[in-house]
């Protein structure tokens, strides 16, 4: 009896302790989401859209990329003792420095596209929930197409011919794609934008008559979203900068006087220099009112969005007698020469940087620079630290990243009228960028080069906003009076090096014949 | 969630304390009614080790001595593995007490690409056979820079005093690795403790103190710098260059980096080490206790840096019923820990680089001053620790049943505040709260059927449920009101507009959770006839929640046949007392260590970029897309596994005065997972396949022998020695590649998968006319079509195409010893005996990183990132760096990148670990009647990492990172002399 006992309370033993497994098993991840549960509510797909917003900053963040493509080579901007940076500016694009495999590298550019064809796919499921209505799909879809447009187009500027998909290729075997040409693709960024544009707002969550466009758009105001996501008015920005890349200016014309006709619409205003270079101004990214920034990427403090990289600010500032921060001396400055040449003000008559030599000692305008007495002068016209109210000890910046706004776009369409002939009406758009900076206009009769006093406004204006390079091929590729940069252009020295770690990683792809 | 969890563990830990009282209860009635009535069971664990164990009792060979141990002031697991086992490989990066070690057995089945990997190749610590759980590394994926996992980042295998430990086993073989199960896959390391004992009371105590002197170093000032730099300035500076000559070294009369370099006397100082516990045990066969208590702070003398340990344990053993034993162990362990002050590990936590433009001054005033702001810093590293069982063991005939319930639970806690004067002006804190938390239920169900007197079968059935939870919060933040204020102050009113807002700090808050649960099933036959032969067979199904769905279990197996030749063909003579050979063969699945693989295909938040990795909106709403910085995961990911084979031979001579074992080993580390590089254009840094397929092969020799034989009056002198020999392999790679570049390192078949990808280096180009040209193109030899020029180095054209390029890179060296291993002596007369212990390695080689980031200083100061810091050791003649070619270091080719052969270096070394001297009371001739009563009375001296003998420039070849690099910033190991006693009685 008793031993049967002992049987019964082993076995009792054993087998209480026996319990369903496969349930034990079933753990779900609270850090990832599976494809079970995905793309089928509305907060699926605003995770997925606004997904791709943030790839894209961080395609331009990463390194400050944004910079080395647009404004550090051949620019203006003189490396002070990095070495990495001084062969960016010198255009020694090949050199061993590990930054310039990483700035060579296209991978994020394709994490935003392919992040774009993903949800291009997959958002229609997401239709099943109720609050995902027909108008909320198709302005996903449309901004989902008007960022992977754009996405191609920084790369084809940077690259020229890159491969080119519009699949998401999801779980396939990721083939190495060759390359397409630049011109197919900058075609079909066009053609894109201009279907996209239609079904895209002048603003969101703002006032819609047609009642097309979901009102309160995710749940978030008008005063939140601002020009964040892309507008109608961003992709004929976006279709101008196209079209003038390719040189095609009649349509530049033709875009450029769409956004001057239209760009009260999205809120949109011209900036005073003042506004410009506030802590608080354009390009910070926590006034709920900084409509200015057509086309940017923001960084808002208030979300804590606050970083360290992805701002010019952390290549160009520096302690100033004004302004005291720890780092003593700037990675990039603009070398007094450069800055003498380009600002010849005499009587400190631009408001962005000025000598004015009627006092004693001349008296310094520093809007755009301090330390203008030092050897190395400090750039700060962009200078957003912890939300504007950084008092320079603590670099952490807050500065979006604008890829346009009113200003440039008026200068392009200065530029195309150039271009296409039209001086007079060229003039007039220069001369009234000129007036508000406070400076004299100019006159066909006084120096007859209009092309070159735009790309000379343009290059004061938009310094350090990562126009510089692409600027200096466009005038180049209009002028052709350059024999070096005729080279470049003609032997696509223009663009960038892949980088290695690409190029090992895709057989279809040979190095840019340039940098072989 | 905490706190769901404290009550969970509250309820558990309520029930094993009510039943262990029942059990003490229990055990009193019975002792005094049964006293004298004979018990068959002995404690339990719960678990019993399959009986082909590599080890017999009699021949030992893949235990750590303990009685050498127990005299040397070491406190963790690593430490005392080191060199004590054939085949065991620890890397001990840093000196500093408490800080992370990482433990190999028969080397990596993958390469250590980063801090994950780290986690996925070690091996398995068990105490009394629970299996430790560990800090996960998904924290990682939180940090800009992974130099210390966030949080107190402490060694948690230092949980454990040698005193307290009766055995130290490393299992190698692959039958009882089966028994153990996926977690034991990469080896484990199985800790016994000593635990209660029916019979006489018996109470010991042990202690010791000692001091680490301070080291003696060669401080610098930035006169050596200067005389240092100079050549490269006079032959190669441009004058926009010499303009940036570095303020610091630019004005020789600045007597804070010119003057006097006196900072050692601050940074390495006399510290006191000292160690105590005792342990009281009793009780008689049905009912039995044991308690031990401790208390230790083990230090260096580097920086102030310590490690203390409070530690207690609790056994009852009771056998309320004859057949049925109870066990139960608490272990509670608290470690708090003083860091380093390293400039570089606290901006890596702060994620902000600083103007580093001037470092820390060699003057010890001013480096004084700088030290006394720390007086306003708190930085707290508490870790507590406890595991526990209750564990059943039940025999009833022929019937065995072994069960138990057992857990291991770590908190680990930091504060950490650093003050505006350290920081530009901005103050930080930060604060980490995580556990880890393993429960584990198995039983085992056994059977033996006697067919004769001298043939048995054991048949073995069992089943075991693991259930992990890893957790942690952690938050920092910048700028707060003062350096008074050291906390996040917030409103707690939930009904309050600024409810939880934090006020003063800008707050990041990062929590992270992970579950995690391994299901197992496991038969076990053993087979034995006579003493002659046993065999030994296990298989066993393994289910684990990080798997997909279709693919969750596993099914392992694996054999051991023992052969005793001595038994069976010879008779036991005086020369060959003892002749065992055994082989053993198996199947181990592997576990990941990660959840991101279990839904397939995924969607998470990848917002973040290199100086920001973290982030995780854009204008402050969420975002979700494809994982493509961590890499695309699809379907069909089948467990990762090893097949093991190991054969060895133990052979007692001399009526086993000569004990000599040796074993050969191969290891296939198979469908281990790879991020495999796919082509850009799909937005992926990787994508995850299986097929990686790593050998190791080698072989493991111990020797134990009593060479003169302990005797009255004589000396006696028992030598120990212990060998490796592994070479690894990789011998495929995922879709039948051939090669695979993943970041800065390259795999290639047929080549070891932990060599370094680098340049061949032959010297320098003294003047441009030297530089080759290419007869095709007339083109001189290139750096990716930038031509060479005087001052660059002399890189091999691997392939002949006058471009140096990625394609002219070869693997060279590797980070994993080939060769390691131990060997001592313990020297006896009358009542002194003296032992020392060596400890090498060989044929492995570092990446000198900290002489190319000297001789790049042009580059290293300028980039200002966490590469640039100099810390104090800045200031410290670590190496003599003139043996370096004198490059341009302003050449755009980069002359001193740190991935050429120039900076590989032989690492191999053999180090003095230990000498101690002691002398034994009751072993005395004459003993006094107060040392009679002792069973042992030891009074020692001991001293550690007394001598280094290397061909390795730096200050010690084994303070390089995992992954083989030297950098410099590892903590010199401390040397330390401790006087100590044993007394048992």
């Amino acid at each position: 009896m008793l031993y049967k006992l002992k049987f019964v309370f082993t076995a009792v033993l054993f087998g209480s302790l026996l319990f369903s497994c496969n349930k034990i098993l079933d753990k779900k991840s609270s850090r990832i989401a599976d494809e079970e549960g995905s793309w089928q509510s509305f907060e699926n797909a605003r995770s997925g859209l606004i997904g791709i917003y943030g790839l894209f900053r961080a395609a331009l963040a990463d390194n400050n990329a944004h910079w080395m493509w647009g404004e550090l080579r051949a620019g203006d901007f003189r490396s002070v003792s990095r070495q990495d940076l001084k062969a960016v500016v010198d255009g020694e694009l090949t050199a061993a420095y590990p930054l310039l495999e990483k700035v060579a590298n296209w991978r994020r550019f394709y994490a935003v596209i392919n992040a774009a064809n993903v949800f291009i796919e997959r958002v229609e499921g997401c239709m099943a929930d109720k609050r995902y209505t027909e108008a909320y799909y198709k302005l996903d879809i449309a901004q989902a197409r008007a960022l992977r447009a754009f996405a191609y187009f920084y790369m084809v500027r940077i690259w020229g011919d890159v491969p080119f998909t519009t699949s998401s290729g999801d779980g396939g075997n990721f083939e190495a794609l060759p390359r397409t040409d630049k011109n197919k693709i900058l075609s079909f960024a066009e053609q894109e934008l201009i279907a996209a544009a239609d079904n895209l707002p002048y603003l969101y969550s703002g006032s819609d008559p047609e009642q097309k466009f979901p009102p309160n758009y995710y749940g978030y105001g008008q005063g939140t979203w601002l020009n964040a996501p892309v507008t109608r008015l961003a992709a004929y920005a976006l279709l101008a900068h196209i079209a003038a890349w390719k040189g095609q200016y009649t349509e530049v014309v033709i875009y450029t006087d769409f956004i001057e006709n239209n760009f009260s619409k999205s809120n949109v205003s011209a900036s005073s220099v003042a506004f410009i270079t506030s802590p608080s101004g354009l390009f910070s990214g926590d006034a709920t009112d900084n409509y200015r920034q057509l086309l940017g990427f923001r960084f808002p403090k208030n979300q804590k969005e606050t970083t360290i990289t992805g701002h010019i600010e952390q290549l160009a500032l520096a302690n100033t007698v004004n302004f005291a921060m720890s780092k003593q001396l700037p990675d990039i400055y603009v070398p007094k020469d450069v800055i003498a040449e380009l600002f010849p003000s005499a009587a400190g008559n631009d408001d962005r940087f000025g000598y004015d030599n009627r006092y004693t000692p001349p008296l310094l305008y520093t809007t755009y620079f301090e330390n203008y007495n030092a050897e190395i002068p400090v750039f700060k016209k962009i200078r957003v630290l912890d939300g504007g109210t950084g008092t320079g000890s603590y670099a952490v910046f807050n500065s979006s990243i604008i890829f346009t706004r009113l200003e440039e776009l008026r200068l392009l369409r200065a530029e195309a009228y150039a271009a296409i002939g039209d001086d007079g009406k060229a003039l007039t758009i220069l001369n009234s960028l000129r007036s508000n900076r406070n400076l004299k206009a100019v006159s066909l009769s006084e120096n007859g080069d209009v092309l070159k006093d735009i790309f000379d406004e343009r290059r004061r204006e938009l310094m350090g906003e990562g126009w510089r390079w692409y600027d200096i091929v466009r005038y180049n590729r209009i002028r052709r009076n350059d024999p070096e940069f005729n080279k470049l252009l003609d032997n696509d020295g223009i663009y960038w090096p892949v980088a290695q770690d690409v190029l090992t990683r895709n057989p279809e792809l040979k190095q840019n014949t340039y940098w072989k | 969630m905490r706190i769901g969890f404290i009550g969970n563990l509250r309820r558990g830990s309520l029930l094993a304390v009510l039943l262990m009282a029942c059990c003490v209860v229990f055990a009193q009635e019975d002792s005094t009614a049964t006293a004298g009535d004979s018990v068959k069971l002995k404690a339990t664990a719960g678990i019993t080790l399959a009986a082909a164990d590599a080890d017999s009792a009699d021949i030992s060979v893949n235990k750590v001595p303990l009685k050498f141990i127990q005299k040397q002031p070491y406190v963790s697991v690593q430490q005392m593995l080191k060199g004590n086992v054939a085949g065991v490989y620890v890397q001990e990066p840093s000196g500093e007490p408490g800080t992370e070690q990482n433990i190999f057995v028969h080397g990596i089945g993958a390469p250590l690409l980063n801090k994950k990997d780290l986690f996925e190749q070690q091996a398995a610590v068990f105490i009394n056979g629970i299996p430790l759980i560990r800090e996960n590394p998904f924290a990682y994926e939180v940090q800009k820079f992974d130099i210390n996992r966030i949080g107190p980042a402490t060694n948690l295998y230092s949980i454990l005093n040698a005193d307290n430990i009766k055995s130290i086993e490393v299992i190698k073989d692959p039958a009882s690795l089966g028994f153990l199960g996926p977690m034991a896959a990469n080896g484990a390391i199985w800790i016994t403790t000593e635990n209660a004992r029916p019979g006489k009371s018996t109470f010991s105590v042990n202690a010791y103190t000692g001091v680490v002197p301070a080291e003696k170093v060669t401080p610098l000032n930035a006169n050596y710098e200067n005389q240092f730099r100079t050549p490269f300035y006079d032959r190669y500076a441009t004058l926009n260059d010499r303009l940036r000559y570095p303020a610091f070294l630019r004005d020789s009369t600045n007597a804070n980096y010119y003057g006097p370099s006196d900072w050692t006397d601050l940074y390495y100082k006399n510290t006191p080490v000292y160690a105590a516990d005792f342990s009281l045990s009793g009780g008689v066969e049905r009912a039995n206790f044991r308690f031990f208590g401790s208390a230790m702070k083990n230090a260096s003398d580097v920086d102030n840096t310590s490690l203390s340990r409070y530690a207690g344990s609790f056994f009852i053993n009771v056998a309320p019923v004859k057949w049925l034993m109870v066990s139960s162990m608490i272990n509670f362990t608290r470690l708090a820990r003083e860091r380093n002050r390293n400039i570089r590990d606290r901006i890596a936590e702060q994620g902000y680089i600083p103007d580093l433009t001037n470092p820390l001054t060699p003057n010890k005033s001013v480096y004084g001053s700088y030290l006394g702001e720390f007086g306003k810093v708190v930085d707290d590293n508490i870790s507590n620790s406890i595991q526990g069982y209750l564990a059943l063991s039940a025999n009833i005939g022929k019937v065995n049943y072994d069960g138990r319930l057992a857990f291991d639970y770590n908190e680990n806690m930091r504060d950490a505040f650093w003050p505006t004067t350290l920081l530009e002006g901005n103050n930080f804190v930060s604060a980490y709260f995580g556990y880890n938390q393993r429960i584990l239920l198995s039983n085992t169900l056994g059977y033996t059927f006697d067919f004769s007197p001298k043939q048995s079968l054991t048949i073995k059935g069992g089943q075991s449920v693991t259930s992990d939870v890893n957790k942690y919060e952690y938050a920092s933040g910048f700028n707060g009101p003062n350096d008074f204020i050291k906390i996040n102050m917030v409103n707690g009113d939930p009904s309050a507009s600024d409810y939880l807002i934090p006020k003063g700090f800008q707050v990041k808050y990062y929590p992270a959770r992970m579950e995690s649960a391994l299901v197992s099933f496991f038969g076990n036959a053993i087979w034995k006839m006579g003493d002659a032969l046993s065999f030994n067979a296990i298989v066993r199904r393994d289910g684990s929640s990080f798997m997909q769905p279709d693919s969750r279990w596993f099914t392992s197996y694996s054999g051991a046949l023992e052969w005793n030749i001595t038994e069976h063909l010879l008779t036991p003579g005086k020369t060959l007392s003892a002749l065992k050979m055994n082989a053993s063969w198996g199947r181990l699945g592997k576990l990941l260590s990660d959840d991101r693989f279990s839904g397939g295909a995924i969607y998470r938040v990848d917002m973040g970029w290199s100086g920001e990795p973290a982030m995780g909106s854009y204008v402050g709403i969420p975002g979700l897309t494809r994982p493509y910085t961590s890499g695309w995961v699809g379907y069909g990911m089948p467990w990762a596994y090893n097949d093991k084979l190991m054969v060895g031979l133990n052979a007692g001579l001399l009526d086993n005065r000569i004990q000599a074992g040796v074993a050969v080993y191969n290891r296939d580390d198979k469908q281990t997972l790879l991020p495999i590089p796919v082509a850009s254009e799909w937005g992926y840094t990787g994508v995850y396949k299986p097929g990686l397929v790593v050998n190791n092969k080698g072989l493991d020799l111990s020797v134990n022998a009593s060479i003169l034989e302990e005797r009255a009056g004589k000396l006696g002198w028992v030598f120990n020695a212990n060998l490796n020999y592994n070479r690894n392999e990789v011998t495929a790679l995922p879709d039948g590649l051939q090669e695979l570049v993943l970041g800065t390192s390259k795999l290639e078949t047929g080549k070891p998968v932990d060599a370094f990808w680098m340049f061949e280096n032959n010297g320098i180009y003294a003047s441009d006319n030297e530089v080759p040209l290419n007869p095709n193109t007339n083109k001189p030899l290139s750096y990716r079509g930038m031509a060479l020029k005087a001052g660059d180095p002399r890189w091999t054209d691997q392939n002949n195409d006058y471009v140096i390029d990625e394609k002219d890179k070869v693997l060279a060296g590797n980070y994993m010893p080939k060769l390691s291993g131990g060997f001592g002596s313990t020297l006896t007369y009358g009542a002194f005996n003296l032992d020392f212990q060596f400890y090498y390695v060989g044929g492995r080689n570092v990446l000198n990183q900290y002489a190319a980031n000297r001789l790049d200083f042009v580059n290293v100061e300028a980039n200002n990132d966490i590469n640039s810091v100099k810390e104090i050791t800045f200031w410290e003649k670590k190496m003599d760096l003139s043996g370096y070619p004198q490059y341009n270091p302003w050449s755009s080719v980069l002359p001193y990148r740190a991935d050429q052969d120039l900076f590989l270096d032989n690492a191999s070394f053999l180090k003095l670990r230990t000498v101690s001297l002691g002398y034994d009371f009751s072993k005395a001739k004459n003993p006094s009647k107060f040392f009679e009563k002792f069973r042992q009375s030891l009074v020692y001296i001991t001293g550690t990492n007394l001598l280094t003998v290397t061909k390795f420039k730096g200050d010690d070849p084994e303070l390089a990172d995992y992954n083989g690099v030297y950098t410099g910033f590892g903590l010199r190991m401390p040397r330390s002399v401790i006087v100590g006693f044993r007394l048992n009685f």
